[in-house]
């Protein structure tokens, strides 16, 4: 490493005027759908405090190597130019500046998971597979594997700056973000969209993005032209319902598109249990998807013979009525 | 069905095994690579779970550590058939598009176990300790059994060993037309052979690489004129459009060539898969149609139909089955007793009931 990197507070910063600067998001840029406004406000308030770091190579173009929300916060605020600390010369390696970043961000802040693939792209040209797994995943909070790697390096390098704003602004997770590297991207765009419009909960996500696949296969659809189905419309338009409530509905209604057989078993059942009266703290229940061959019986009761008092009318019951739903009646 | 090796790695330390010098006469112009010691830092943006080949044009030779002989990993929520894997090799060159194999990522390449040879001593021993009891082996669980036969001459090293022993059977499960090595084998006593099979909407589908429907029956329409023992597994079941009419035409095709008093047994068993497997699915067979149904959690944390289809597949395949021979050996894979009481009429009560089943099938049609 050059002598001045292992020394970079010794430097003096000088002043630079900011339309030299190239702040398009370079090579040692880890910064993605962040708000600037804290910055603006705070560089108002009390000026820079910290000097950017930059790179002057021998051609005399200036790139940001750390510093460059704050170089976009100078110049939105019209700055002309500002006191920053300057590493010269061309033998300078991208490498070092990409480390200085790194480290310089992970100290301050944490990054959102698009800002993590960023920074693990930047790393694959000059560092081993093996080291990137085994040491900086750890750094940036991630799993040791082969496997997380390849998804965050997948999404930076082929999800649409829609997408990526979505999983920074935390509306899309990452896991449900990998399922939709598998499809196109406008109907990755259009399943974003129902996701942001609707607020959904990472569930929520997991299972539209599940059912929207497997419905568009299995009804010959585009995702698109399957997600401008009108009771999508008709749910996602209703002013009556809030967020949560259209977030159910649309689950609700995929689910039973996807699995009829399944819901209709449920409402069947759901009918035979509501036909006995059962009251308020006598329940019974099917098994997930009515896998095992037992039903379950829940029963509140304070004591013995309130127990009795409630099998008695329990008993008394048309209980024989109930059976496995797709079965015809006895 | 032609392989298309392109490529041979051999582990370190593998040369000197005979089944290597055998498969690299085989394979003479095929390039081959040695593992160093160091193992060689792979391309950095691809992970193995992102690769899509599987390595299938890639033979591996390996010598495996592991045991050779080794009971199928049943589950104690539904009934297993008690059945013991030998471990010839993992991966296949045929590429169906729901073959659970290709959730095993971190195990690319078609891996032979070069070692087999040198281990069946131990294999066999293990057998022996315990003369009371039938094993029942295959080699097709994971990778088709007969595949790669010609070129790693798998049934010619095994077959003896199992022809000559009372309380074993060995079944060959494949979907090939490779049964040249198995016919020029003087062995028959003991020996299974089995083909998977399915709709033709199916096979022709989804089942890339494998031989026609026609030509397996044809093939053991052979094998069972020439003296062997043969199987049939109807495994997996997949509801598709049509797909009542769509089996019964296997079946027809199956009363063409087949005597049906010479199948040892036939299994049914309807798709099911670890609900990591999907995404591998989608990716590599964007035209799939095995993920239609309607597949739920089972007890076992597979993915496998709503009862009641599994049900309604089982007792039509069954009913059909039963029409056209009334002993076939029948059995559910992985089924729970209410599965098979409702659909086969029936039920084992627990896996060992259908173990003794199936042991009985043995010692009524060899001893
Ligand atoms: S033949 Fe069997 S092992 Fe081979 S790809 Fe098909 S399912 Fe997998």
């Amino acid at each position: 490493m050059k002598k001045e990197i292992n020394n970079i507070t010794e430097l003096i910063p000088q002043s630079v005027p900011l339309r030299n600067i190239d702040d398009s998001p370079g090579p040692c840029c880890m910064s993605f759908g962040f708000d600037l406004n804290p910055l603006i406000q705070s560089i108002e308030r009390v000026g820079l405090i910290n000097p950017p770091l930059l790179k002057r190579d021998n051609q005399g173009s200036i790139t940001i190597i750390t510093g460059y929300r704050r170089i976009k916060a100078l110049k939105s605020l019209h700055t002309d130019s500002a006191g920053c600390r300057i590493l010269s010369g061309d033998n300078i390696l991208q490498v070092e500046c990409l480390l200085l970043n790194l480290h310089d961000n992970l100290a301050i802040r944490k990054l959102n998971d698009v800002e993590k693939g960023m920074v693990l792209v930047r790393l694959i040209p000059w560092v081993k597979t093996l080291e990137i797994v085994d040491h900086y995943m750890p750094l940036l909070g991630l799993p040791s594997n082969k496997a997380t790697l390849a998804s965050y390096l997948k999404i930076e390098e082929e999800m649409e700056v829609q997408a990526k704003e979505s999983i920074a602004h935390g509306q899309l997770s990452f896991r449900n973000a990998i399922m939709l590297l598998d499809i196109d991207s406008i109907s990755r765009s259009s399943i974003i969209d129902l996701i942001s419009n609707m607020k959904l909960t990472v569930n929520q996500q997991r299972q539209l993005i599940d059912y929207t696949i497997d419905l568009s296969h299995v009804e010959g659809r585009s995702i698109p032209d399957f997600l401008d189905d009108q009771s999508i419309k008709r749910i996602n338009s209703d002013t009556r319902m809030n967020n949560p409530q259209k977030g159910r509905a649309l689950i609700r209604y995929l689910r039973m598109k996807r699995y009829p057989s399944v819901s209709k078993a449920e409402r069947e059942f759901k009918k035979m249990v509501s036909r006995l009266n059962l009251g308020e703290m006598v329940r019974i229940d099917h098994s997930p998807s009515f896998e095992s061959p037992y039903y379950r019986l829940e029963v509140l009761f304070k004591d013995g013979p309130s127990l009795r008092g409630k099998l008695e009318n329990f008993m008394r019951e048309d209980i024989d009525s109930l059976r496995d739903p797709w079965k015809k009646k006895r | 069905m032609s392989t298309k090796i392109d490529k041979i790695i051999l582990d370190k330390g593998v040369q000197e095994y005979k089944s290597t010098k055998s498969i690299l006469l085989q394979l003479r112009d095929i390039p081959v690579r040695t593992e160093k010691d160091d193992g060689s830092e792979e391309a950095p943006c691809v992970s193995d779970e992102m690769k899509m080949d599987m390595g299938k044009n890639t033979m591996h030779l390996v010598s495996y550590q592991g045991e050779f002989l080794k009971p199928c990993p049943g589950t104690k929520e539904y009934i297993c058939c008690g059945y013991q894997i030998l471990n010839v090799g993992t991966n296949c060159p045929l590429d169906c598009s729901y073959c659970i194999l290709q959730a095993y990522f971190n195990r690319p390449n078609l891996r032979v176990h070069v070692n087999l040879e040198e281990q069946l001593g131990q294999v066999f021993e293990a057998i022996d300790s315990e003369p009371d009891k039938i094993f029942r082996v295959g080699t097709g669980e994971f990778t088709d059994s007969l595949a790669l036969d010609p070129i790693t001459r798998w049934s010619e090293m095994i077959l003896k060993g199992f022809s000559k022993r009372k309380n074993a059977v060995l079944e060959l499960k494949t979907k090939t037309a490779n049964t040249a090595g198995l016919l020029g084998s003087k062995y028959r006593d003991r020996i299974i052979v089995s083909w998977s099979l399915n709709s033709p909407f199916i096979s022709r589908r989804e089942e890339h690489g494998a031989a026609s429907l026609t030509r397996r029956l044809e093939c053991a329409r052979e094998c069972q004129s020439e003296g062997f023992t043969i199987g049939f597994h109807f495994d997996p079941l997949i509801q598709h459009r049509d797909w009542m009419d769509e089996y019964r035409k296997t079946v027809d095709l199956m009363d063409r060539y087949i005597e049906p008093e010479g199948i040892i047994w036939m299994s049914l068993g309807s798709f099911r898969f670890m609900p990591a497997l999907k995404p591998i699915i989608r990716r590599r067979h964007p035209e799939t149609s095995v993920l239609d149904g309607e597949f739920v959690l089972g007890l076992d944390g597979k993915m496998r139909y709503f009862k009641p289809i599994r049900m309604e597949l089982y007792a039509f395949l069954k009913e059909l089955l039963h029409q056209w021979h009334p002993d076939l050996g029948l059995y559910l894979c992985m089924e729970s007793n209410e599965v098979w009481q409702e659909s086969m009429g029936w039920r084992p009560e627990t896996s060992e009931g259908l173990r003794n089943y199936l042991d009985e099938r043995v010692r009524n049609f060899f001893g």
